[in-house]
This record gives C-alpha cells, sequence and structure tokens, in this order.
C-alpha cells in the first residue's frame, strides 16, 4: 500500500516532467506544424546545461536562471538557422532534417561532456526525506521538483488562456493559415513559439536531472515519451498534453511496480487504446 | 503515377550490382571480406528500404516503425535457429517472413486507420514496443542481443546447396533477394492493385468516394512491405549471426526514412540508390585516411550536416536530381480497348426522415423525398440550410443521427461510402476532388477499375463528357471548367447511375457554365443526378425538379415553375427568388 502510495508520487512527478517536454512539442506543432524529433535533444541540453551551471554556480536553481534563457536563445537561433526553411515542406523533409540535427547534437555533446554518466547534486537544504506517515519517507526534492513542475504547468495555462500572445498561439491551434491570412508576422510568432517549447523540453531536462543521472541519449527516451503523450492528449492540446503526462507517468510507475520488465509496453499499450477509442486523441479534433 | 524508371540511372545500378556480383571472385587485396560483408549489409539495407517505399512513396504511408519487422525477420531466424547445428534456409526464412507479416498485420491493422501524424506516431509506438519487449524481456537475448550459434544453411533433400556462412553465398543470396525484392515490388506499383495504392496516395477521399475500401488497400500494402523487410531482417541476421533488439528501434526505422528521402520518394530505384549512398558516405566518413582524423572522429556531424545540406538542396532527392543530366526514355504504357458504353437502370434514391444533428446543432431534420430517375434533381437554399450535409449523408461521408435512404429497395442508410459507390452512388465535392497528378485517362483507369465496366467505362466516360483529346494530359494541366467535367467523367467511368454534384458550377466562367449544363442535360437521359448549385439561372435552366432546404427542413420539392410560385419558397428565400420570379 505505502509502496503504491510512493509509486504514485513518483509517477506523477515524472508525469509531470514529461508534461513539460510535451508541451513544448506539442505547441510546436500545434502552431509550426513541425514534427521536431531532435526535441529530445533539447531535453538532453537541459540535463547537461543543469550539469555544468550547477557547477559553477553551486546551486541547481541558480542554474535554472541561468539556463532558461540560455536555452530559449538557442531554440532561437536553430529555428533561424534550419527549422524555418521546412514550414512549407512535408512531413518526411521534417523527419529528415530534424533527425540529422540528432545526429550533431549528439555528437557536439560526446565532444562537450564526454561519454559517461555524471550526478548533478541536490541542492542542501532540499536534500532530505521528508516523513509522509509513521514508515514512510519521501526525497524533499522530488517534492519541490513536483512543486516547481505544476507552477511552471500553471503559468504555462495562464499565459495561453490569459494573455495576448497566448490568444495568438491559441489561434494558431485552430488554424494556422488564418493567423497568416491576418497579417500576423507568423516568422517572430514561430522563433518565440519554437524558442519557448526549446525552454520547455530544457526546464524538463534540468528540473529532473539531481533524480536521475546525466547520460548521452538521454533525450531519446523523454522523446518517444513526449510524443505517445502528444498522441495521446490530442495533437496541439496543451490541455491533452497534461493529462496524457499524467496518465503516461502513472502508468510507467505502476507498471513497474507490477509488471517489471513490461512497463515500457504498457505507455504504448496505454497509447494503442487511447488512440482505439479515441482516434484524435483524448483532446484532439477529428 | 510511377513512370518508367530512368533507363541511364537503371543502367548504372545494373552495372553495380554486376559489380557486387563479383566481388568474392576478385582478389582478395581488391575485395577482402570486410568489402564484401559491407557490399551484402547494404544490399540488404536497400532491400528493405525499397519495401518502405512501398509505404511511404507509393501508398503515402509514412511508416516510423518500419524497422519493427526487419528486426522481427532477423528474430525469426534466431528462433529457428537449434543451439547446436544450421537452420534450413527454406524452413526458417518463411517462419521469418511469416513472422513479420503478421506483425505488420497487427499494428496495421490499428496503424492504417489513421492519417499523417498519427500514422506515423502510431507506428513509431509500436515498433517500439516491440522493441521494448526483446529489450526488457528474455524472450531472446533480452538487451545483450540474440546469437545465433551456426548460420543457417540452405538445403533440400539432404544437399546442402549454400551455407550462409560463406561470405560470397551470402551476398550472392542477398543479391537474389534484392532483385526479387525488387521486380515484386516495380511489378506490384504497375499493378491495378498499385494504381489504386498511388491513386490513395494523392487523394485517398476521391478513391473511397469512388468504391475503393482503401482501408483494406493500405493494410495490404503494409503487410507486403512488412514481410519483405522481414527478408531483409532475415538476411541481415546472417551477416554476424547475432541480432541486437536494437534492430527493432525507432533509430533504425528514422535511418530508413531518411535513405528514402535521400534517394527520392517514390521512386523505388531512388530508395536502393539512397541506401547506397548513405552507407557509402558514412563508410567514407569514418575512414580517417579518407578524411582525416578530425573528421572521422565526429562523423556524424559531418553526416548530419550533409543531409540537412540534401534536404535543402535537393528535396526529390537523388532520383530527381540525377535524372536531369540524362533524357528520359519512354512513358506510361497503358493501353485501353474502345468498347461500347453500357447502359444503365438507374433505381429511384429516396429518403425518409432523414436527420443529422452535430452536437446541438441540426443540420437535416426529418427530409422526406425521392429523387426519380434520369432526371436532374436541384438542391437549393440559403448558406447553412444543410445541403452539403445533406449529400454527405446521401454518398455516406456522415451517418444520419435519424431516418433511412435506400437506393431501389435496398436500405443504404448504414452503408460505407465505398460500398455505396458501388451500388452507383458516385459524388463530386466542392472543391475539385481529383488525382492531380494521373493524367485524364489514368483518372476514369482509376474510377473504371473500382466499379463493374472496367475499361469500357474509360472510353465512355471520355467520350460522353468530350475529354477524349484530353486524355494524356496531368489533370492539374486542366483548365478549371475542365477538371469539373474529369471529376464527372470520373463518376462514370466508375459505373454510377446516380450522380450527386456539390456545385459543380462554382468558378466556372460564363463559357464553361454552359458546356458544364450541357453535359448535365445529355447526361440526364440515363442518369439521377442530384445537383446542389448556387448559380439560380443555371439551376432552373437545367433542373426537372427543385427541392428547396431552409435551416434543415425541406419546405419545398417540384417542377421550376412550381418552386418559382411557390408563397413559403419565397418568403423563405426572397432575395434572389424576387430576381428570378421577375424575369422567368
Amino acid at each position: 500500500m505505502e509502496l503504491a502510495l510512493v509509486q504514485l508520487f513518483n509517477g506523477i512527478q515524472y508525469g509531470l516532467v514529461v508534461f513539460l517536454a510535451a508541451s513544448g512539442l506539442t505547441l510546436v506543432f500545434g502552431i509550426l506544424g513541425i514534427i521536431n524529433l531532435a526535441h529530445g535533444s533539447f531535453y538532453m541540453l537541459g540535463a547537461y546545461l543543469a550539469l555544468t551551471l550547477t557547477s559553477i554556480t553551486g546551486n541547481i536553481f541558480l542554474a535554472l536562471a541561468l539556463g532558461l534563457p540560455l536555452a530559449f536563445a538557442f531554440g532561437a537561433a536553430i529555428e533561424w538557422i534550419f527549422i524555418r526553411h521546412l514550414y512549407k515542406r512535408d512531413h518526411l523533409q521534417q523527419v529528415l532534417l530534424t533527425f540529422a540535427l540528432i545526429l550533431i547534437f549528439n555528437e557536439v555533446q560526446r565532444i562537450v561532456w564526454g561519454s559517461y554518466p555524471h550526478a548533478v547534486p541536490v541542492p542542501d537544504f532540499l536534500s532530505g526525506s521528508i516523513r509522509l506517515t509513521a514508515t514512510l519517507a519521501y526525497p524533499v526534492y522530488r517534492l519541490v521538483l513536483t512543486g516547481i513542475c505544476l507552477v511552471l504547468a500553471l503559468v504555462m495555462l495562464i499565459t495561453i488562456t490569459g494573455t495576448k500572445i497566448g490568444r495568438l498561439i491559441r489561434a494558431g491551434e485552430s488554424n494556422r493559415e488564418m493567423l497568416e491570412l491576418l497579417g500576423f508576422d507568423s516568422r517572430l510568432l514561430f522563433r518565440l513559439v519554437f524558442a519557448a517549447g526549446t525552454m520547455l523540453a530544457a526546464a524538463a531536462g534540468m528540473l529532473a536531472a539531481p533524480v536521475e543521472s546525466v547520460y548521452p541519449g538521454i533525450g531519446e527516451r523523454v522523446l518517444i515519451v513526449s510524443f505517445v503523450v502528444v498522441v495521446i492528449g490530442g495533437m496541439g492540446s496543451i490541455r491533452g498534453a497534461f493529462i496524457g503526462a499524467l496518465l503516461i507517468g502513472i502508468a510507467d510507475a505502476f507498471g513497474k511496480m507490477l509488471l517489471p520488465g513490461f512497463a515500457s509496453v504498457m505507455v504504448y499499450a496505454l497509447m494503442a487504446v487511447v488512440l482505439v477509442v479515441r482516434p484524435a486523441g483524448l483532446f484532439g479534433r477529428a | 503515377m510511377l513512370r518508367r524508371p530512368h533507363l541511364g540511372v537503371m543502367a548504372l545500378l545494373l552495372i553495380l550490382l554486376g559489380l557486387v556480383a563479383l566481388l568474392p571472385i576478385m582478389p582478395p587485396d581488391v575485395a577482402g571480406p570486410y568489402a564484401i560483408k559491407f557490399a551484402t549489409r547494404i544490399v540488404i539495407v536497400a532491400m528493405m528500404v525499397v519495401s518502405l517505399d512501398l509505404l511511404i512513396g507509393i501508398t503515402g504511408l509514412v511508416s516510423f516503425g518500419h524497422a519493427a519487422f526487419f528486426g522481427l525477420g532477423a528474430y525469426g531466424v534466431y528462433f529457428m535457429s537449434p543451439e547446436a547445428e544450421s537452420a534450413n534456409v527454406l524452413i526458417a526464412f518463411p517462419v521469418a517472413i511469416a513472422l513479420a507479416a503478421g506483425g505488420a498485420a497487427l499494428i496495421g491493422a490499428f496503424a492504417v486507420r489513421n492519417k499523417g501524424f498519427y500514422f506515423i506516431m502510431v507506428t513509431l509506438a509500436a515498433s517500439q514496443m516491440l522493441y521494448a519487449l526483446f529489450h526488457d524481456t528474455r524472450i531472446a537475448g533480452g538487451s545483450d542481443g540474440a546469437s545465433i550459434n551456426i548460420k543457417p544453411e540452405l538445403v533440400i533433400g539432404e544437399t546442402s546447396l549454400l551455407d550462409l556462412s560463406n561470405r560470397a553465398a551470402l551476398l550472392w543470396l542477398s543479391l537474389g533477394c534484392l532483385v526479387i525484392v525488387y521486380g515484386l515490388s516495380f511489378w506490384l506499383v504497375r499493378s491495378s492493385f498499385g494504381h489504386v495504392l498511388q491513386g490513395i496516395r494523392w487523394n485517398e477521399e476521391r478513391m473511397r468516394a469512388l468504391g475503393f475500401n482503401t482501408y483494406i488497400y493500405k493494410l495490404a500494402i503494409f503487410i507486403i512491405a512488412g514481410a519483405l523487410a522481414g527478408l531483409a531482417g532475415a538476411l541481415f541476421a546472417a551477416i554476424d549471426g547475432f541480432v541486437p533488439p536494437e534492430l527493432l528501434g525507432w533509430r533504425q526505422s528514422g535511418l530508413a526514412i531518411m535513405m528514402v528521402v535521400l534517394g527520392g520518394v517514390g521512386t523505388l530505384y531512388g530508395s536502393a540508390l539512397g541506401a547506397l549512398v548513405y552507407n557509402a558516405l558514412e563508410e567514407t566518413l569514418k575512414n580517417s585516411a579518407v578524411v582525416g582524423p578530425q573528421i572521422s572522429d565526429h562523423w556524424p556531424i559531418a553526416m548530419g550536416l550533409l543531409l540537412i545540406g540534401a534536404v535543402l538542396a535537393a528535396p526529390q532527392g537523388l532520383a530527381g536530381w540525377l535524372p536531369r543530366f540524362v533524357p528520359r526514355i519512354g512513358g506510361t504504357n497503358i493501353k485501353t480497348a474502345p468498347m461500347d458504353c453500357a447502359v444503365h437502370a438507374a433505381p429511384v434514391l429516396s429518403v425518409a426522415g432523414l436527420g443529422k444533428v452535430f452536437g446541438g446543432l441540426i443540420a437535416n431534420d426529418g427530409i422526406t423525398i425521392s429523387f426519380e430517375p434520369n432526371k436532374v434533381h436541384a438542391i437549393i437554399g440559403p448558406n447553412g440550410a444543410g445541403k452539403t450535409t445533406f449529400t454527405n449523408l446521401l454518398s455516406g461521408t456522415f451517418a444520419p443521427t435519424a431516418g433511412r435512404i435506400r437506393i431501389g429497395d435496398v436500405d443504404v442508410t448504414s452503408l460505407s461510402v465505398h460500398r455505396r459507390a458501388r451500388l452507383g452512388i458516385g459524388r463530386s465535392f466542392q472543391r475539385t476532388n481529383i488525382i492531380s497528378a494521373f493524367t485524364v485517362e489514368e483518372n476514369c483507369l482509376i474510377a473504371a477499375q473500382a466499379g463493374p465496366l472496367a475499361a469500357s467505362g474509360v472510353e465512355m466516360a471520355l467520350r460522353a463528357t468530350g475529354l477524349e483529346d484530353r486524355r494524356d494530359r496531368l489533370a492539374r494541366e486542366l483548365s478549371h471548367g475542365e477538371q469539373r467535367q474529369l471529376e464527372i467523367a470520373m463518376l462514370l467511368a466508375n459505373g454510377a447511375h446516380t450522380l450527386l454534384l456539390d456545385e459543380p458550377l462554382a468558378g466556372a466562367g460564363p463559357e464553361e457554365t454552359q458546356r458544364l449544363t450541357a453535359l448535365l442535360r445529355g447526361l440526364a437521359t440515363n442518369h439521377t443526378i442530384v445537383l446542389i448549385e448556387h448559380d439560380m439561372d443555371a439551376v432552373f435552366a437545367v433542373a426537372d425538379t427543385i427541392a428547396v432546404l431552409v435551416n434543415g427542413r425541406l419546405i419545398a420539392h417540384g417542377a421550376p415553375d412550381e418552386i418559382r410560385a411557390d408563397a413559403a419558397v419565397r418568403e423563405a428565400y426572397l432575395g434572389s427568388f424576387e430576381l428570378i420570379g421577375a424575369s422567368p
């Protein structure tokens, strides 16, 4: 029972991290119409930024404050150099180009940070565990991580429902051509959205870095899971990504507990079930 | 349509194949064991990539999980290989192919329901699921991979004809298989089955409306492609006798897509070229003696940049780029024999109490009407009256929420679009819906193929619509009016006796309108035409009966003169009717 409770917490925490990454992916697809296979690389970037900046500043939160703007700028640059050539191209060419980007990013990672796994320290004041019940303790950092992810999710929700740029994003989500017809400078919007998507993936990578170790290829697992989440939630739907990510997190955590060895199979099975019942995902338009 | 492949490039590829076949008998300092193994790998990967092009390039299904079937083929050979002796190729390979085909059938049954991005993601997830299964469990060596101790032999009776542990034997067998896979794929694409697949790629909605069960076609090609990839995988397992789970993973699938795109989508030979160029490039970039240690140590960066350059500079791939230097020879070889026109007996199309509700919106409400055969029936009404919904209900695109639809005595209410098309209901769409990459004749051929008339329908349709002298033009080169004519020709070739035409005159100039209305009048001698149209002059000139829809309800149905005089219609539809009433 208590193990189940811990797994529930773990599942929610993992789900929220995945949500951050997946929300970036779904935004980029929903608005730019781009299938970005390199999205996982941005998660990896975040993880390694956490590693480097934490060792410089000594604190994961200072590292976050420095790293997120860096990731944003990086995303904007990638959009400007590569992605913007893809808007009028078909899915295949997007797959090809972003796949090629993965090759490059992975190799750059190997050059800069090497092939060995690294650990990112949890800040001292968050390093303990907290007693939840008489016999159950839970690491403080994981709780804080859950809290931060929730706050970020809330900020995103408010941005999207309550601000001018959010309205543009929602408009773009439901009808991309229309935005252009209305005369918005979609180039700027696209660049901002891509950079924001990059930042979200990097934020997920940075926040999760002290919990998991940092290793090459860390982004690819997240990429596939994010795609699954986006498909479950419905393409382009932030709300769908939120529900989908929590479902995946919990399915994964309980899968590990109940059917070790089949946990990842369960995640895909969940997606298959959702697609059979709702072919456009939970919140997608058919 | 797949045109005849470029002869110059084909000759080049054939010479290459011949050279590869000679590798094992060259002196070892020209082609050592490594070169033979490398060539074998390229040949096998080319086979896999050609099978993927059947999905991506021919049918338009971008599968991101094709490596799963390649991997299943490889694991199939592992499962069939005993510990201490060699498996027989004649047993192990068919089992491996069957395993891959079975996996493809299972995954495809779900996946081909989806389109575009969802298809990509479902195939990706399904293959990752298989990867997780082989990686995380011990059904075959788990994450360490599975080893085949003794490689398979091809045994007939008691004699061993080929021992795959011999490099030359494996290379020759692989080459033979590549030629067979390519030949089979090429034949398949040029067959009538293949024409339907290409039609699906360009315009699936139209293919369904013509009466093709596109689901079955897509599933069939998905299974065929999976089986061919399985054969490639089975051969691959014999290279090193080692099958790692990564063979099924998304990276392999991604690489395969990359080779297809690099080579040129939808040409088959292009993807083989892509496999060759990609692997040769990788091998070169890894070789420090050729490119220097700076590059060879970090070859993925160079590879990535080259690929990005390729996708930006030559979006059509190598197959689109190479032939620029050599003129094209030959064209399509489709032939049809002109035959007599089939005459239909059109049954009555009738609906009773037909209703459709979208969420809270009542689009059609209790419509009861029957359309007499061999007449032109127009449906008019203000914008949002539910005219297009009504057509969609008749054609089967939507299922009604109430009421029944009958063709003659047959209740078709629950039949799908393609089943109704086979019963003779043809429809055109508001936006012209033809297969623009096909010629006029090819469009009609594909339509005829779905119907009862076969090739005789093509000539009849071309003659009836006056497109005979346009038959070899690409559909996209036609004028707007001619495209509309072609759309109707496709319905005729399809054997439709009832034509549902949604605004066939929209966007047509005065001359085109005249030609099209004359065409409709002519067709009405042996077809029932249900016409939705905004051009009131044309409607009143061409229609035998007019039905008026307002707010989803049928408020009047009768001859043009009766409608003109109808008080309820005048009231509901004042503006435009005043005009017509004023100048009868």
